[in-house]
């Protein structure tokens, strides 16, 4: 919202030595965020209306023109490149030393004389971005320069400065929207008047507007269908008048907080809205006739609006009619066929209070934010309806003095505001604060805002003013709010809490994510991304996924990412294919949440029964290297690194359901203490090559919710016993045996062997064209000891062979 | 005899004296000391000839002449290991500037991360628990439980993204959706952080991003005030930029909160005289904050006539922007490696 301070002022008496930054820095400190401060015509030094004496095609360019300017005491010649530029015209002259904008956009540039295609140019005729009045004068066409030629009003301006003539000598302050959503008392100038009064201890005049005076020759009937959708409805017509422009001082209000003047009735409604924040309106009384009714809409029906949109309504759309014909959607926006154009005579002012939520529903389903529905959904005081109604019919007068009222003032009204009075404890200050304000402070305060306090033995009792009561007041804490800001967050001394040393609950889940995430990073040198946790269908259809198995946003943010992931594997792959051109290998993980369709255990609600979609927290780790055709190695070193780190084991299991994205014959299942929580794998060549990846990838998926479960069951690996003093024996073994032996096998009839064989570490295999087809060479490292002497030659000697003929005989090997 | 001795001492000094290599030391070594023919060895042979008496002479005097040789040998050996050593100091140098071959290259944490463990471990030792919550939120605890009903104005704050089939469910906007879920679970006093992933459905360009890290904080117990949340916040100023650091709370307007506020640090690049990064204004705003309005702490079952509290959230991704100077928001979530090998 743009707030104009000469505006402001009219309302408060500043002294000429408070300036408009010093407002604003005190607003933002107590009030509101405000976003900027901008003197009006900042640009308009060294700018003045020319009148284009002459104006023929420069010789060297086809686009440009050759004009001769009148700029008061000098005519002077200008390169113009201007779409527009014609003989006569008004236009506003940069001459030599302006300060102008290139195409509204960057840093200022300072015009010298210049020669442009060989023709001198002794400054610039701007277009209206360019020197700053884009707001005031909105382009219609990219090269149009800004034709001043409606401003003249039969007087001989040129020559002027632009800035006189437009009469800027205002400053606005820009104040975020979103700041302002808990206070429906500042959206207008008076409201945020009442602010800056009490921040500089000034008076606030009073909004003063004459009574009514009733007329008797038109009937006019309000009929509200509910009161609590629209709590007040005032209206009254007016005739005799007559549509035209406004008055200038109308005008360069308006213009100066970016409302564009459209006629003198219709600005008066925008003015009153800026002024006091109270929306109106205005129909023509000839469409509207003697009766307006206030109801809900028929479900589908279809209405044109100011805009000449047409907008399908729903049955919880409140509407503003006359018997079967709609007006307008109430507090939302008018029709266009009951506006006020011309050719109106008489207008009905309408002056009302719509429910806040009824209002929101609606201009937000339709996309209609309009001026009036931001400041309903606010929920606005019901008072403010009758100053505005009695201020808007006072400028009608002014505007068309041979106006006159022609109806009663309908006023149709049922609400109660809660103003109060709140019984505050004497102590919730300080209670509330930690800091004691005194009495006086606190009373000053709240009684320069509105406040009515009585002071009672322990408490004070404070009724609300109207314009506060309706949301944004309503307990106590508010209260302490308000002058907790007027007293200044800077005089609130810090103090650090006194606790008893309680330690924290542990959070074993993040210890857990921290400790994989340190042994992948610390120990193997992978790096961490983040990813979105959104996925496209592209993505899941390269993956052969089925859609069906995800949640879907319901208003993606582009189109192109509407799904919850499900795992982590999708945008991991997709990072490998961005990244692989650029490096020999990649080791990436990521750790977060994936969304599955299944209900979780957390609940919904704090009392319903509803619980969420599961979403668990799971590690995916890949590996790439451009050499290496098997990563399910660099995938498994991953997997007993972890383990290892953690001191737990893990168990390896075939697995029988494949996804369409894991290889077939190098994939197993996780387990850790009897339960599956991991997958092993490589992706799919077949799914690489949809994704771009030419490479083979290893992948490392880990649910580390479920494994913090399982750790949390789980002793200690570690169990000490004291060193043997008797030597121990090693003998390594290599032999070739059929590919489908696999080591565990192999483990277990060796372990059968010899009690002395105290360990067993597999330390080379081996394919390759010299073994036969089918093949692998495998080799062993096997330990021998016993905890009570020193092993004979002769027992190892044994065990070995043991060993030997055993593998013989159960896996027909071939001891090498 | 004796003077054979004497001479063979003499020639044996001399001949040690002029050796000049490990090879002849050992050549002369058993030359003259050797086992089976060595020149002393030979000559202590005949000494098992002579009389009782004159072998105790000579063979003192043998003995002694064996001791002086060895002495000198041994002498000569350690001058030639020295000579050795240093020739080999030379020959061994190294190129001190190489790096470790092969090199292993060390893996990195985002960013994030190391922000996040950073702030979760500067809580901790302050008693904060650490809590972890949904990101696929239910609309109660993401808006109605902290005070923001359907229809309030304030949801138009944090645009949300919903989803399809699923009306009650929203990606959460704010780590706040954490707050009644943990007062339900644990009850006051209540003393913790929610570091977190958020998303609101905003267009993304280098300063917005649909997906970002919040860290949300609360504490509840009796007597706990405003003053006490600028205390905290101030020692997290501290730790984050320096002791120096000031904080300065500004109103703001939260549903969850009443009071709100929301909290600038002093820049820590400029140290407050102005620079590109606070737009000059010496302040860089890094939180939102405020006592939790009674509401809140009734939807979380907390009895308001005994415990009070406040809570504060710091946009994480902010200060990981902040910290390194990264000009572009989309980078955290890109998996481009040139980006991430840097933290």
């Amino acid at each position: 919202m743009l707030i104009s301070y000469n505006w402001l002022k009219q309302y408060v008496n500043l002294p000429s030595t408070i300036t408009a930054d010093e407002v604003a820095a005190r607003l933002k400190a107590v009030t509101v965020e405000v976003e900027g401060v901008k003197k009006q015509g900042e640009l308009l030094e060294n700018v003045v209306v020319g009148r284009v004496v002459s104006a023929v095609k420069h010789p060297n360019a086809d686009k440009l023109k050759l004009c001769r300017v009148d700029v008061g005491a000098d005519e002077i010649q200008i390169v113009c490149g201007g779409s527009n530029v014609t003989e006569g015209m008004l236009a506003a002259v940069g001459k030599i030393g302006a300060k102008v904008q290139w195409h509204g956009e960057g840093d200022l540039v300072e015009l010298v004389p210049t020669k442009i295609r060989g023709e001198d140019s002794f400054g610039m005729i701007c277009a209206s971005t360019e020197i700053g009045l884009g707001e005031m004068f909105p382009l219609k066409d990219e090269k149009e320069i800004l034709d001043l030629s409606g401003l003249a009003d039969g007087k001989n301006i040129v020559g002027l400065p632009l800035a006189e003539v437009l009469g800027l000598n205002d400053t606005i302050l820009e104040i975020d929207n979103k700041s302002l959503s808990n206070r429906p008392d500042l959206w207008g100038h008076y409201g945020v008047a009442r602010e800056v009064a009490v921040l500089f201890n000034r008076d606030l005049k009073k909004y003063e507007a004459p009574k009514i005076v009733a007329g008797k020759d038109f009937k006019l009937k309000v009929e509200i269908e509910d009161a609590k959708l629209c709590p007040r409805y005032m209206a009254v017509a007016m005739s005799g008048v007559k549509v035209g422009p406004s008055p200038k001082w109308l005008q360069e209000r308006l213009l100066a907080v970016g409302s564009n003047p459209i006629n003198n009735i219709v600005d008066i409604t925008n003015y009153i809205m800026l002024d006091l924040g109270q929306p109106m309106h205005a129909f023509d009384a000839a469409k509207v006739g003697n009766n307006i009714g206030v109801r809900l809409a028929k479900e589908g029906e279809k209405f044109v609006a100011l805009d000449e949109a047409e907008y399908i309504l729903s049955e919880n759309d409140l509407m503003i009619v006359s018997g079967s014909k709609s007006l307008g959607i109430a507090g939302v926006k008018g029709g266009l066929e009951s506006g006020t154009y011309t050719d109106t005579t008489t207008v009905i002012f309408e002056s009302a209070n719509f429910n806040a939520a009824s209002v929101r529903k609606t201009a937000t389903r339709l996309g209609l934010r309009t001026d009036s529905a931001v400041r309903f959904e606010k929920s606005l005081d019901p008072n403010l309806c009758e100053v505005a109604l009695q201020r808007a019919v006072e400028l009608a007068l002014e505007c068309c003095p041979e106006a006159k009222v022609v109806s009663k003032v309908v006023d149709e009204k049922k609400f109660a505001l809660a103003v109060g009075p709140l019984e505050l404890p004497a102590d919730i200050f300080e209670k509330k604060l930690g800091v004691s304000i005194p009495q006086k402070d606190i009373l000053n305060i709240l009684s320069h805002l509105g406040f009515e306090v009585k002071v009672k033995k322990n408490s004070f009792s404070v009724k609300i003013p109207t314009w506060r009561a309706t949301k944004d007041i309503a307990i106590a804490e508010d209260v302490v709010e308000e002058v907790a800001r007027f007293f200044g967050y800077e005089n609130i001394p810090a103090a650090l809490p006194t606790f008893p040393i309680n330690p924290p609950e542990k959070n074993t889940l993040r210890t857990l994510e921290r400790n994989v995430a340190e042994t992948l990073v610390k120990t193997l040198g992978y790096n961490e991304v983040y990813n979105y946790s959104f996925v496209s269908d592209v993505q899941v259809a390269k993956m052969d996924d089925d859609l069906a198995k995800y949640l879907e946003l319901d208003n993606p943010l582009s189109k192109e990412r509407p799904f919850l992931r499900r795992n982590l594997l999708p945008n991991l792959l997709e990072n490998v294919k961005n990244n692989i051109e650029n490096y020999p290998e990649l080791k990436i993980f990521e750790i977060g949440k994936v969304f599955s369709i299944k209900e979780s255990g957390l609940r919904a609600d704090s009392n319903g029964s509803d619980l969420l979609p599961k979403q668990e927290i799971w590690l995916a780790a890949m590996y790439v290297g451009k050499k290496d055709a098997t990563p399910f190695w660099q995938a498994r070193r991953a997997l007993e690194n972890i383990f290892s780190e953690l001191n737990a084991d893990f168990q390896i299991m075939n697995h029988d359901i494949v996804q369409p994205w894991e290889h077939p014959s190098r994939l197993a299942l996780v387990a850790c203490g009897g339960q599956t929580l991991g997958v092993l794998c490589e992706i799919n060549p077949m799914v690489s090559q949809n994704l771009g990846i030419e490479q083979r990838v290893g992948v490392l998926q880990l649910n580390l919710s479920a494994l913090v479960e399982v750790l949390s069951k789980q002793k200690s690996k570690t169990i000490y016993k004291p060193a043997s003093v008797y030597p121990a024996v090693t003998r390594d073994l290599a032999f070739l045996v059929k590919k489908e032996i696999s080591h565990q096998q192999i483990l277990r009839a060796l372990k059968k062997t010899s009690d002395l064989l105290k360990d067993m570490e597999l330390f080379d295999v081996y394919h390759g064209s010299n073994i036969g087809e089918g093949y692998k060479s495998m080799a062993y490292r096997l330990t021998y000891a016993n905890s009570e002497r020193t092993l004979t030659t002769e027992e190892v000697e044994t065990a070995v062979k043991k060993v030997q003929e055993v593998l013989v005989k159960e896996f027909s090997v071939e001891v090498r | 005899m004796q003077s054979k001795f004497e001479q063979l001492k003499t020639e044996a000094l001399l001949a040690i004296k002029s050796v000049a290599d490990k090879m002849q030391l050992e050549d002369l070594e058993n030359k003259i000391l050797g086992r089976k023919n060595g020149e002393l060895t030979n000559l202590m042979k005949g000494l098992k000839d002579l009389t009782d008496d004159a072998r105790k002479v000579v063979g003192a005097l043998a003995n002694e002449v064996k001791k002086e040789i060895e002495l000198a040998m041994e002498n000569k050996k350690n001058e030639l290991l020295m000579l050795d050593w240093s020739k080999a100091i030379e020959k061994e140098r190294l190129d001190i500037t190489q790096p470790a071959l092969p090199q292993t290259e060390s893996g990195t944490f985002h960013p994030n991360t190391i922000i996040q463990k950073d702030l979760e471990d500067f809580f901790t030792s302050m008693g904060f628990a650490v809590l972890d919550g949904p990101e696929l939120e239910s609309d109660f605890f993401n808006f109605s439980a902290v005070n923001v009903p359907e229809n309030h104005p304030a949801r138009d704050m944090q645009d949300t993204f919903y989803i399809k089939n699923h009306p009650g469910l929203v990606m959460r906007t704010h780590t706040s959706s954490m707050q009644v879920r943990a007062m339900l679970k644990q009850g006051a006093p209540l003393r913790a952080i929610v570091p977190g992933k958020c998303y609101r459905n905003e267009s993304t360009d280098p300063r917005h991003e649909h997906t970002f890290y919040q860290l949300e904080g609360f504490v509840i117990d009796e007597n706990i005030t405003l003053a006490n949340m600028k205390g905290v916040l101030e020692a997290v100023a501290k730790h984050l930029y320096g002791e120096e650091t000031q904080v300065r709370l500004r109103p703001k307007f939260y549903p969850f909160v009443e009071p709100g506020v929301n909290g600038e640090v002093t820049c820590f690049i400029c140290k407050g005289k102005g620079c590109r990064v606070c737009k000059n204004t010496g302040w860089l705003e890094i939180f939102g904050a405020g006592m939790i309005h009674p509401n809140v702490l009734k939807e979380g079952k907390v009895d308001t006539t005994k415990y009070q509290g406040f809570a504060f959230g710091f946009g994480l991704t902010r200060l990981v922007m902040l910290k390194y100077g990264i000009e572009d928001i989309r980078h955290l979530q890109s998996g481009d490696l040139k980006f991430l090998k840097q933290f």
